[in-house]
């Protein structure tokens, strides 16, 4: 289901890492080397090497230049750098996830006018998959959050530093690191949010979507309780930084002790101990260059960071939330339900009223119109259901029920009207929109609106193609489709409409529509769409304009057309492809 | 929630916790914990997990997505017959297989995630699903003069011979309008 659009861009570069150190135990050596090394999508700037002769380990140390780390006698391993790093990562897109998902927001950018420019706007068709490119850089990045911080546990445990027991996560010497994992809070809620991930992530592949759409939305919904224990995960204060930095620096020596390094980085601090030093430090000339050693004052204080997650994750929550309220505030009036209409190929079409109600087309059928239409196939357990709830199973073969029936029609609330890619297709001056089966509905609003008034538009010509398996299946929309090509018969504008049928199974024995059809009857052919032969067409027929292209159907169409849309053509025609996925 | 699949989700659950536990693992004997055979282990059993549970199986209604390239695996789960089909046996597997994981940090995650899938096969399980594997459907070949028989063996009917000679000079003369139009219907000249 990802899509790679020119102008999608994958929103996975880390900011800037938070800098932790820890103090070393004495009788260690230091020797510090620092090598740059420029990570590409990383932007790391810095690599250095920490060899710690007592542990007689060599542990990597990833740092960023822009804060001063690796200044002195700590004991660090990559495990902490590695999920300081991925934690970051993992803000950004906690954070980022849940803009795509404020439908109401997206369909307000799409109408207003602050949004002038048709490229910002194909901007917004690409929010499901931007929000799902999200949720897949959280999934990685957790995984090597949670090796990281299994390796620190480890070394917690193991490396204990007497000294420092501030700093440490461990409360004793070589704690087991799983009683480490469980009772404290990072850990437990770490735990936790890895289970609540797995089940999230489990039932959004695209398989269980497509057969079992309520084991998605079910388990997405825990996306709450997700982000609730992600807001007490950073809250455990693990993280420290040094608050006397002053009167103690990294690499100072402290007179109490034994002489804890003998050439401390000189490199480091050639660069960022320029001017004046206060009393207490002494020069030494050391390999033809000038080192400083410093006497520590007193001993380091450490406190706890404010957890840079809360600032990350408050804002688009809040704004979700608020989201959320309005659209449940919005929905809570139920609509009246005017009519149900049974229409062949298991297609029902719920034609309501709702007060207060505001679309613009291609939303919903026509903004005049108080009553608004929704056309439905039956496909699975729900649909049916539905549809045994709006028409007993005896009346199922009549046509229209009409209210008066006094029929105990259920309480029907909906949610929206949420923008779609299907608007713009007003604000081109030709427009090619491509419907496969049931994919048609969309397109019915755009052409109730064009029956109401289509001078306000920029649209001149439309191009309508309609695929379907059943020939019954036109029967839907065949009125409108006629309704419309007489209009503008009428008002002597026969090419604004041009409309093409086709039915894609061949061995139906039926090949009209219907007798009082004859408009769509010479329109349909038999056969699948042959689309390169199709666009050439268009593209000769309006040399040098640009075409908007619309699909609403299955993907293998809707590849197809994009495909063909990027490529050139010797008319100068330019088409931009536009699409909405639904599963 | 009338008619979910439960082993559908129980069987993408298998396969993400199998593959948690081949990470765990190779993090537990690469890093060389104490204890470190409980990772060799959990890589072990990871890939058996991964193997059983590759193949798709078969929704009761509806087509089902084949995982690509799954019908090798498909052919080698179905010759276990019962042990794979029934979900029951599934449950208690990945029950089984779980609890050596847990002893280890490293794996400690892969073991929970197994041990909610084994509870969803449980599930589904109660509820009667059952694993059918996917066949492959037999190519319709297109029959290409299928409906091509015997050429007729009777000549088409022709008219008696009376009619198919040809008529004779007195019955022509009558027959061909020679003379003026002659016209069926009364035709009146309608002058205004």
């Amino acid at each position: 289901m990802l899509e790679e659009e020119e102008e999608e861009e994958v929103l996975v570069e880390e900011e800037e890492e938070e800098e932790e150190e820890e103090e070393d135990s004495n009788n260690k050596s230091l020797d510090l080397r620092s090598v740059s090394e420029h990570i590409g999508w990383e932007r790391r700037t810095l690599q250095s090497f920490v060899t710690t002769a007592g542990n007689e380990c060599k542990c990597p140390l990833v740092t960023d230049a822009s804060f001063n780390c690796g200044k002195g006698d700590y004991h660090l391993e990559v495990g902490l750098c590695l999920s300081r790093a991925s934690a970051s990562v993992l803000n950004l897109n906690c954070s980022l996830i849940l803009l795509p998902m404020c439908r109401t927001l997206l369909a307000y950018l799409r109408g207003s006018q602050k949004v002038p420019s048709r490229r910002t706007r194909r901007l917004l068709d690409k929010s499901k998959t931007f929000h799902i490119t999200c949720g897949i850089t959280i999934c990685i990045f957790s995984g090597v959050h949670v090796a990281a911080h299994l390796m620190n546990a480890l070394n917690f445990s193991v490396n204990y530093s007497e000294d420092f027991p501030e700093l440490n996560a461990a409360r004793y010497q070589n704690e087991d690191p799983r009683k480490l994992l469980f009772t404290t809070v990072p850990g437990l809620t770490g735990v936790c949010m890895v289970v609540v991930l797995f089940l999230m992530v489990t039932a959004s592949t695209y398989a269980i979507r497509v057969s079992n759409y309520d084991i998605f939305w079910y388990t997405h919904n825990l996306f709450f309780v997700f982000y609730v224990l992600l807001l007490l995960h950073v809250s455990g204060g693990l993280l420290k930084y040094q608050t006397n930095l002053d009167t103690h620096p990294p690499g100072c020596i402290s007179l109490n002790r034994a002489q804890s390094q003998a050439a401390s980085t000189p490199d480091y601090i050639a660069e960022h101990f320029h001017g004046s030093l206060p009393e207490g430090f002494s020069k030494l000339e050391d390999r033809n260059q000038k080192t400083f050693v410093k006497i520590c004052l007193e001993e380091p204080k450490f406190q706890a960071h404010f957890p840079q997650t809360w600032i990350w994750i408050c804002g688009p929550l809040c704004l979700y939330c608020a989201e959320r309220l309005y659209r449940c505030i919005r929905s809570n009036k139920p609509v009246t339900i005017i009519s149900v209409i049974h229409h062949p190929s298991d297609v029902m079409e719920l034609r309501m009223v709702k007060e207060n109600f505001k679309a613009r087309p291609g939303q919903c059928p026509t903004e005049t119109k108080a009553t608004f239409g929704v056309h439905f196939k039956v496909v699975g357990d729900w649909t049916e259901r539905f549809r045994d709830l709006l028409l007993p199973p005896s009346g199922q073969d009549s046509e229209i029920l009409p209210f008066i029936q006094s029929r105990n029609y259920p309480k029907l609330y909906i949610d929206g009207p949420f923008g779609s890619p299907f608007e713009e297709s007003l604000n081109y001056e030709v427009s090619l929109c491509v419907a496969g089966g049931i994919g048609v509905t969309p397109f019915a609003s755009i052409l109730n609106t064009l029956l109401d008034d289509w001078k306000p538009y920029k649209l001149r010509r439309l191009y309508f193609i309609w695929v379907c398996r059943d020939i019954r299946s036109f029967q839907w929309f065949a009125d409108l489709l006629c309704m419309l090509h007489n209009k503008f018969w009428q008002e002597n504008r026969p090419d604004y409409v041009n409309i093409q049928l086709y039915l894609s199974q061949t061995d139906g024995i039926q090949k009209i529509i219907g007798e009082n059809y004859p408009t769509l009857n010479c329109r349909l052919f038999i056969g699948r769409p042959r689309w390169k032969l199709l666009f050439d067409e268009i593209a000769k027929c309006n040399r040098g304009k640009t075409v908007g292209v619309f699909c609403c159907g299955p993907s293998s169409i809707s590849k197809t057309l994009h495909n063909i849309s990027n490529r050139s053509n010797s008319y100068g025609t330019r088409f931009e492809y536009n699409k909405e996925s639904f599963s | 929630m009338g008619q979910i699949e439960w082993a559908m989700w129980a069987n993408e659950q298998a396969l993400a916790s199998g593959l948690i536990l081949i990470t765990g693992g190779i993090v537990a004997t690469a890093g060389r914990f104490t204890q470190w055979y409980f990772g060799a282990y959990s890589i072990a059993a990871g890939v058996l997990i991964c193997l059983l549970e590759y193949p798709r199986g078969k929704r009761k209604k509806g087509s089902t997505m084949e995982r690509c390239g799954q019908k090798y695996l498909t052919a080698m789960v179905k010759l276990f017959g019962p042990l794979t089909r029934n979900y029951y046996v599934r449950a208690v597997l990945h029950f089984l297989l779980s609890v050596p994981a847990g002893f280890l940090l490293a794996t400690i995650l892969g073991t929970v995630c197994l041990v909610i899938a084994s509870v969803i096969y449980l599930l589904a399980a109660i509820r009667g699903e059952q694993w059918t594997p996917i066949e492959p459907k037999p190519k319709e070949r297109p029959q290409v003069g299928g409906t091509i028989k015997q050429p007729p063996t009777n000549p088409p009917p022709r008219p008696p011979v009376e009619v198919r000679k040809k008529p004779s000079v007195g019955e022509e003369e009558a027959g061909t309008a020679g003379g003026p139009q002659v016209n069926p219907i009364p035709v009146t000249d309608e002058v205004v």
